[in-house]
């Protein structure tokens, strides 16, 4: 709904963010992943389809209605004053909207910008519903987006666990306690369910819920799915012995497994361990 | 209605007040930071910070116990995420630091930090001072 019209879209080479910033522009940002919002140089807002919006956030907990936040749209969507009509008619705080404003603006940027993601063209003017309520130098925006991807790879360097359904998995007794907010997660674990689904029923940001997924898979407490290779092949593998060292093949039924995609990593990795042990 | 800055500014108000920021121990990313920097990279400190507050939030070893929590240690109020732990408080030789969890109706996974000069603050009164400032931040 927020998405702007992809007319007037810039042709050519892919624009940057920080070089939209330096030449103070204003407009959207359009990337694979998501959109980012400019105005006078400087991040306003960010969306996503991955990561819920400030509107999912705001009523999943119940602290907007969906009729209150229908209305205030209604009321001044169209003027790009949501959140400022928010704040003046006492539905929120300035530090609410600011909060939760940031928190949807930052979770949205990790998808448009970070990995495999990337600027594909910029609308020159276009503004977001929201309005401006504390806007980000693009520089934060980049290095948070980077720290980001960092320590979801500092936690469990299996990057497929964030787009993968989450398969529950029995782990061995010395598997570290399940938190409250993971539990949360793990009981919408039904195999079908991706992390991000599961974020947008819990009314969380995405990014959030990815770090409790790779902390999940790093115990062995939801499975790790086959893939080519890990984030960092240079990054030493997971401490020999831990419950879940050699991420299992995902559970496709008797026959499913085709090894035709040894993960050479994975084997040298192994080799190495085993080597070590004798 | 103040915002992230006000509120900010006005816990440097508390006496010996050197620094605060609002930061989310959830992710580690500072929404708005005041005052003195204690290094170079105040977003590692954030970060290191929010490391701290998630420890106190998540560990079993701080749930709350009490009228109406069984024996496991799970508070029935944790189920929806917000951590019982209300405050976390360390003293150094020289300073205080003080972590207040914020409350608010939506999943945000907000605390607020405040540090001070040891010898000018009285961490019994910056703690009150913090806990109505961090009631205020949200309309609940």
């Amino acid at each position: 709904m927020s998405l702007p019209h992809r007319t007037g879209v810039r042709t050519g080479r892919a624009p940057s963010l920080t070089g939209l910033a330096d030449e103070r522009a204003s407009g959207a940002l359009l990337c694979d992943a998501g959109t980012v919002y400019l105005r006078d140089g400087q991040v306003v807002h960010a969306e996503s389809p991955v990561a819920p919006g400030i509107e999912v956030l705001l009523t999943t907990g119940g602290r907007l209605t969906a009729d209150s936040w229908r209305e205030a749209v209604g009321r001044t969507g169209r003027t790009g004053g949501v959140g400022r009509f928010l704040v003046d008619s006492g539905r929120l705080s300035g530090a609410e909207l600011e909060i939760c404003h940031l928190g949807a603006l930052f979770d949205a940027a990790y998808f448009a910008l970070g990995h495999g993601s990337g600027p594909r063209g910029f609308q020159r003017g276009a503004a977001h519903w929201l309005g401006p309520v504390r806007p980000v130098g693009a520089v934060a925006v980049e290095r948070e987006t980077r720290r980001r991807g960092e320590l979801l790879a500092a936690l469990w360097p299996y990057p497929q666990v964030d787009t993968e359904p989450v398969v529950l998995r029995r782990p061995d007794g010395r598997a570290p306690a399940v938190t409250p907010r993971q539990r949360a997660v793990l009981a919408l674990a039904d195999g079908v369910r991706t992390p991000t689904r599961i974020a947008r029923e819990l009314g969380r940001p995405a990014f959030h819920t990815l770090i409790d997924i790779r902390r999940l898979a790093a115990a062995g407490h939801v499975a790790t799915p086959r893939s080519a290779r890990p984030e960092h092949p240079d990054r030493p593998g997971p401490p020999a012995g831990s419950a879940a060292s050699a991420p299992p093949a995902p559970d496709r039924g008797p026959g499913a497994v085709v090894f035709t995609d040894p993960d050479i990593d994975l084997l040298r990795r192994l080799r190495d361990a085993l080597e070590a042990a004798l | 209605m103040p915002g992230i800055d006000e509120c900010l500014l006005e816990a440097m108000t508390v006496n010996g007040a050197r620094g605060a920021a609002l930061i989310e121990w959830t992710s580690g990313l500072a929404l708005g930071m005041v005052g003195e920097v204690r290094d170079e990279d105040p977003e590692a400190t954030a970060a290191e910070t929010a490391e701290l507050a998630r420890m106190a939030a998540e560990q079993r070893a701080f749930a709350a116990l009490g009228p109406g929590s069984d024996k496991s240690g799970a508070d029935p109020d944790e189920a929806d995420g917000e951590p019982a732990v209300e405050d976390v408080i360390v003293t150094t030789r020289t300073c205080y630091h003080l972590l207040r969890f914020v409350d608010t109706a939506f999943d945000s996974g907000v605390f607020f930090y405040l540090w001070l000069d040891r010898r000018e603050g009285n961490l019994a009164l910056a703690r009150i001072r913090l806990r109505d400032l961090c009631g205020r931040l949200a309309l609940i």
